[in-house]
């Protein structure tokens, strides 16, 4: 039986989410602070959950409403931890 | 279907506790920005890396089960457990040099919300590890087929669960500042 269609992309997936890891972690390490820095260690962590949900999870291949209610989670969460953060700069 | 709705609820229940940690954070900056530079960032990192890979490694198990591959199913799972191990062997490590340093939950607020996120999550990974033991034997055993393999699918989803979680704590609690 052929492997499922779904194992190749996946693969990428895994190594993509790895790379923007490493990337946070290099962010982290170095000790970059600041609005810019948060946004996109936030905006690369929203996009991990996606492609985790999306393609690990397999929501692409669901109904709308489960995809919309994790992403609906996942904006509101990154939202409220942005105003948040956003809120202590003067 | 059911696991869905156990999903969102974990979901709901760690997003009012990220939010409430953000808000937490911008009444006491200073406190949180220096308590933040005393966690060891590097095995934050690599558990992302271990619980990444161990997800993987549930794609997998699902993709050998929908072949029919009951034992090449059960070797994933089985990967997928010994990552969570690593997982679980990083954290207490992690843990343990701050116990050590005589940090607690009431050292300060930024401790209280480090540790109680973190050991939550950890019971987190616990339950998933004795979730996917249960699916990993009945995969060896034949219980599951190309046909029959919601429990697998079922697994795998409250694992992916578990690593998306971890995917917003590492960069909320170790590396935003």
């Amino acid at each position: 039986m052929d492997k499922p269609h779904f194992i190749r992309p996946c693969t990428y997936i895994w190594l993509a989410l790895m790379l923007l890891t490493v990337t946070t972690y290099s962010i982290g390490e170095a000790g970059l602070g600041g609005l810019t820095v948060m946004l996109i260690v936030i905006g690369t962590a929203a996009i991990k959950v996606q492609l985790m949900a999306n393609y690990f999870m397999g929501l692409r291949r669901t109904r709308w409403l489960w995809r919309g209610i994790v992403l609906g989670w996942l904006l509101l969460v990154t939202g409220l931890i942005t105003i948040a953060y956003l809120s202590t700069i003067k | 279907m059911a696991i869905w709705f156990f999903i969102f609820a974990e979901l709901l229940a760690f997003g009012i506790f990220f939010v409430a940690y953000a808000f937490a954070r911008a009444h006491n900056v200073v406190l949180f920005n220096e308590s933040q530079q005393h966690l060891n960032i590097t095995s934050g990192a690599i558990n992302t890396l271990v619980l990444i890979t161990s997800s993987y490694f549930m794609v997998r198990a699902v993709a050998a089960i929908k072949q029919n591959l009951s034992r090449e199913c059960a070797r994933w799972i089985a990967a997928a457990i010994g990552f969570g191990g690593i997982f679980l062997v990083i954290k207490l490590f992690e843990f343990h040099a701050k116990f050590a340093d005589g940090i607690t939950l009431s050292t300060n607020t930024f401790y209280m919300f480090y540790l109680s996120l973190t050991i939550f999550h950890f019971m987190h990974v616990i339950l998933g590890m004795v979730i996917l033991m249960a699916v990993m034997l009945k995969a060896r055993s034949g219980g599951y087929s190309a046909e029959n393999h919601t429990g697998v699918e079922t697994g795998a989803s409250y694992w992916h669960m578990v690593d998306l979680l971890w995917i917003i704590l590492f960069p909320l609690v170790y590396v935003i500042h």
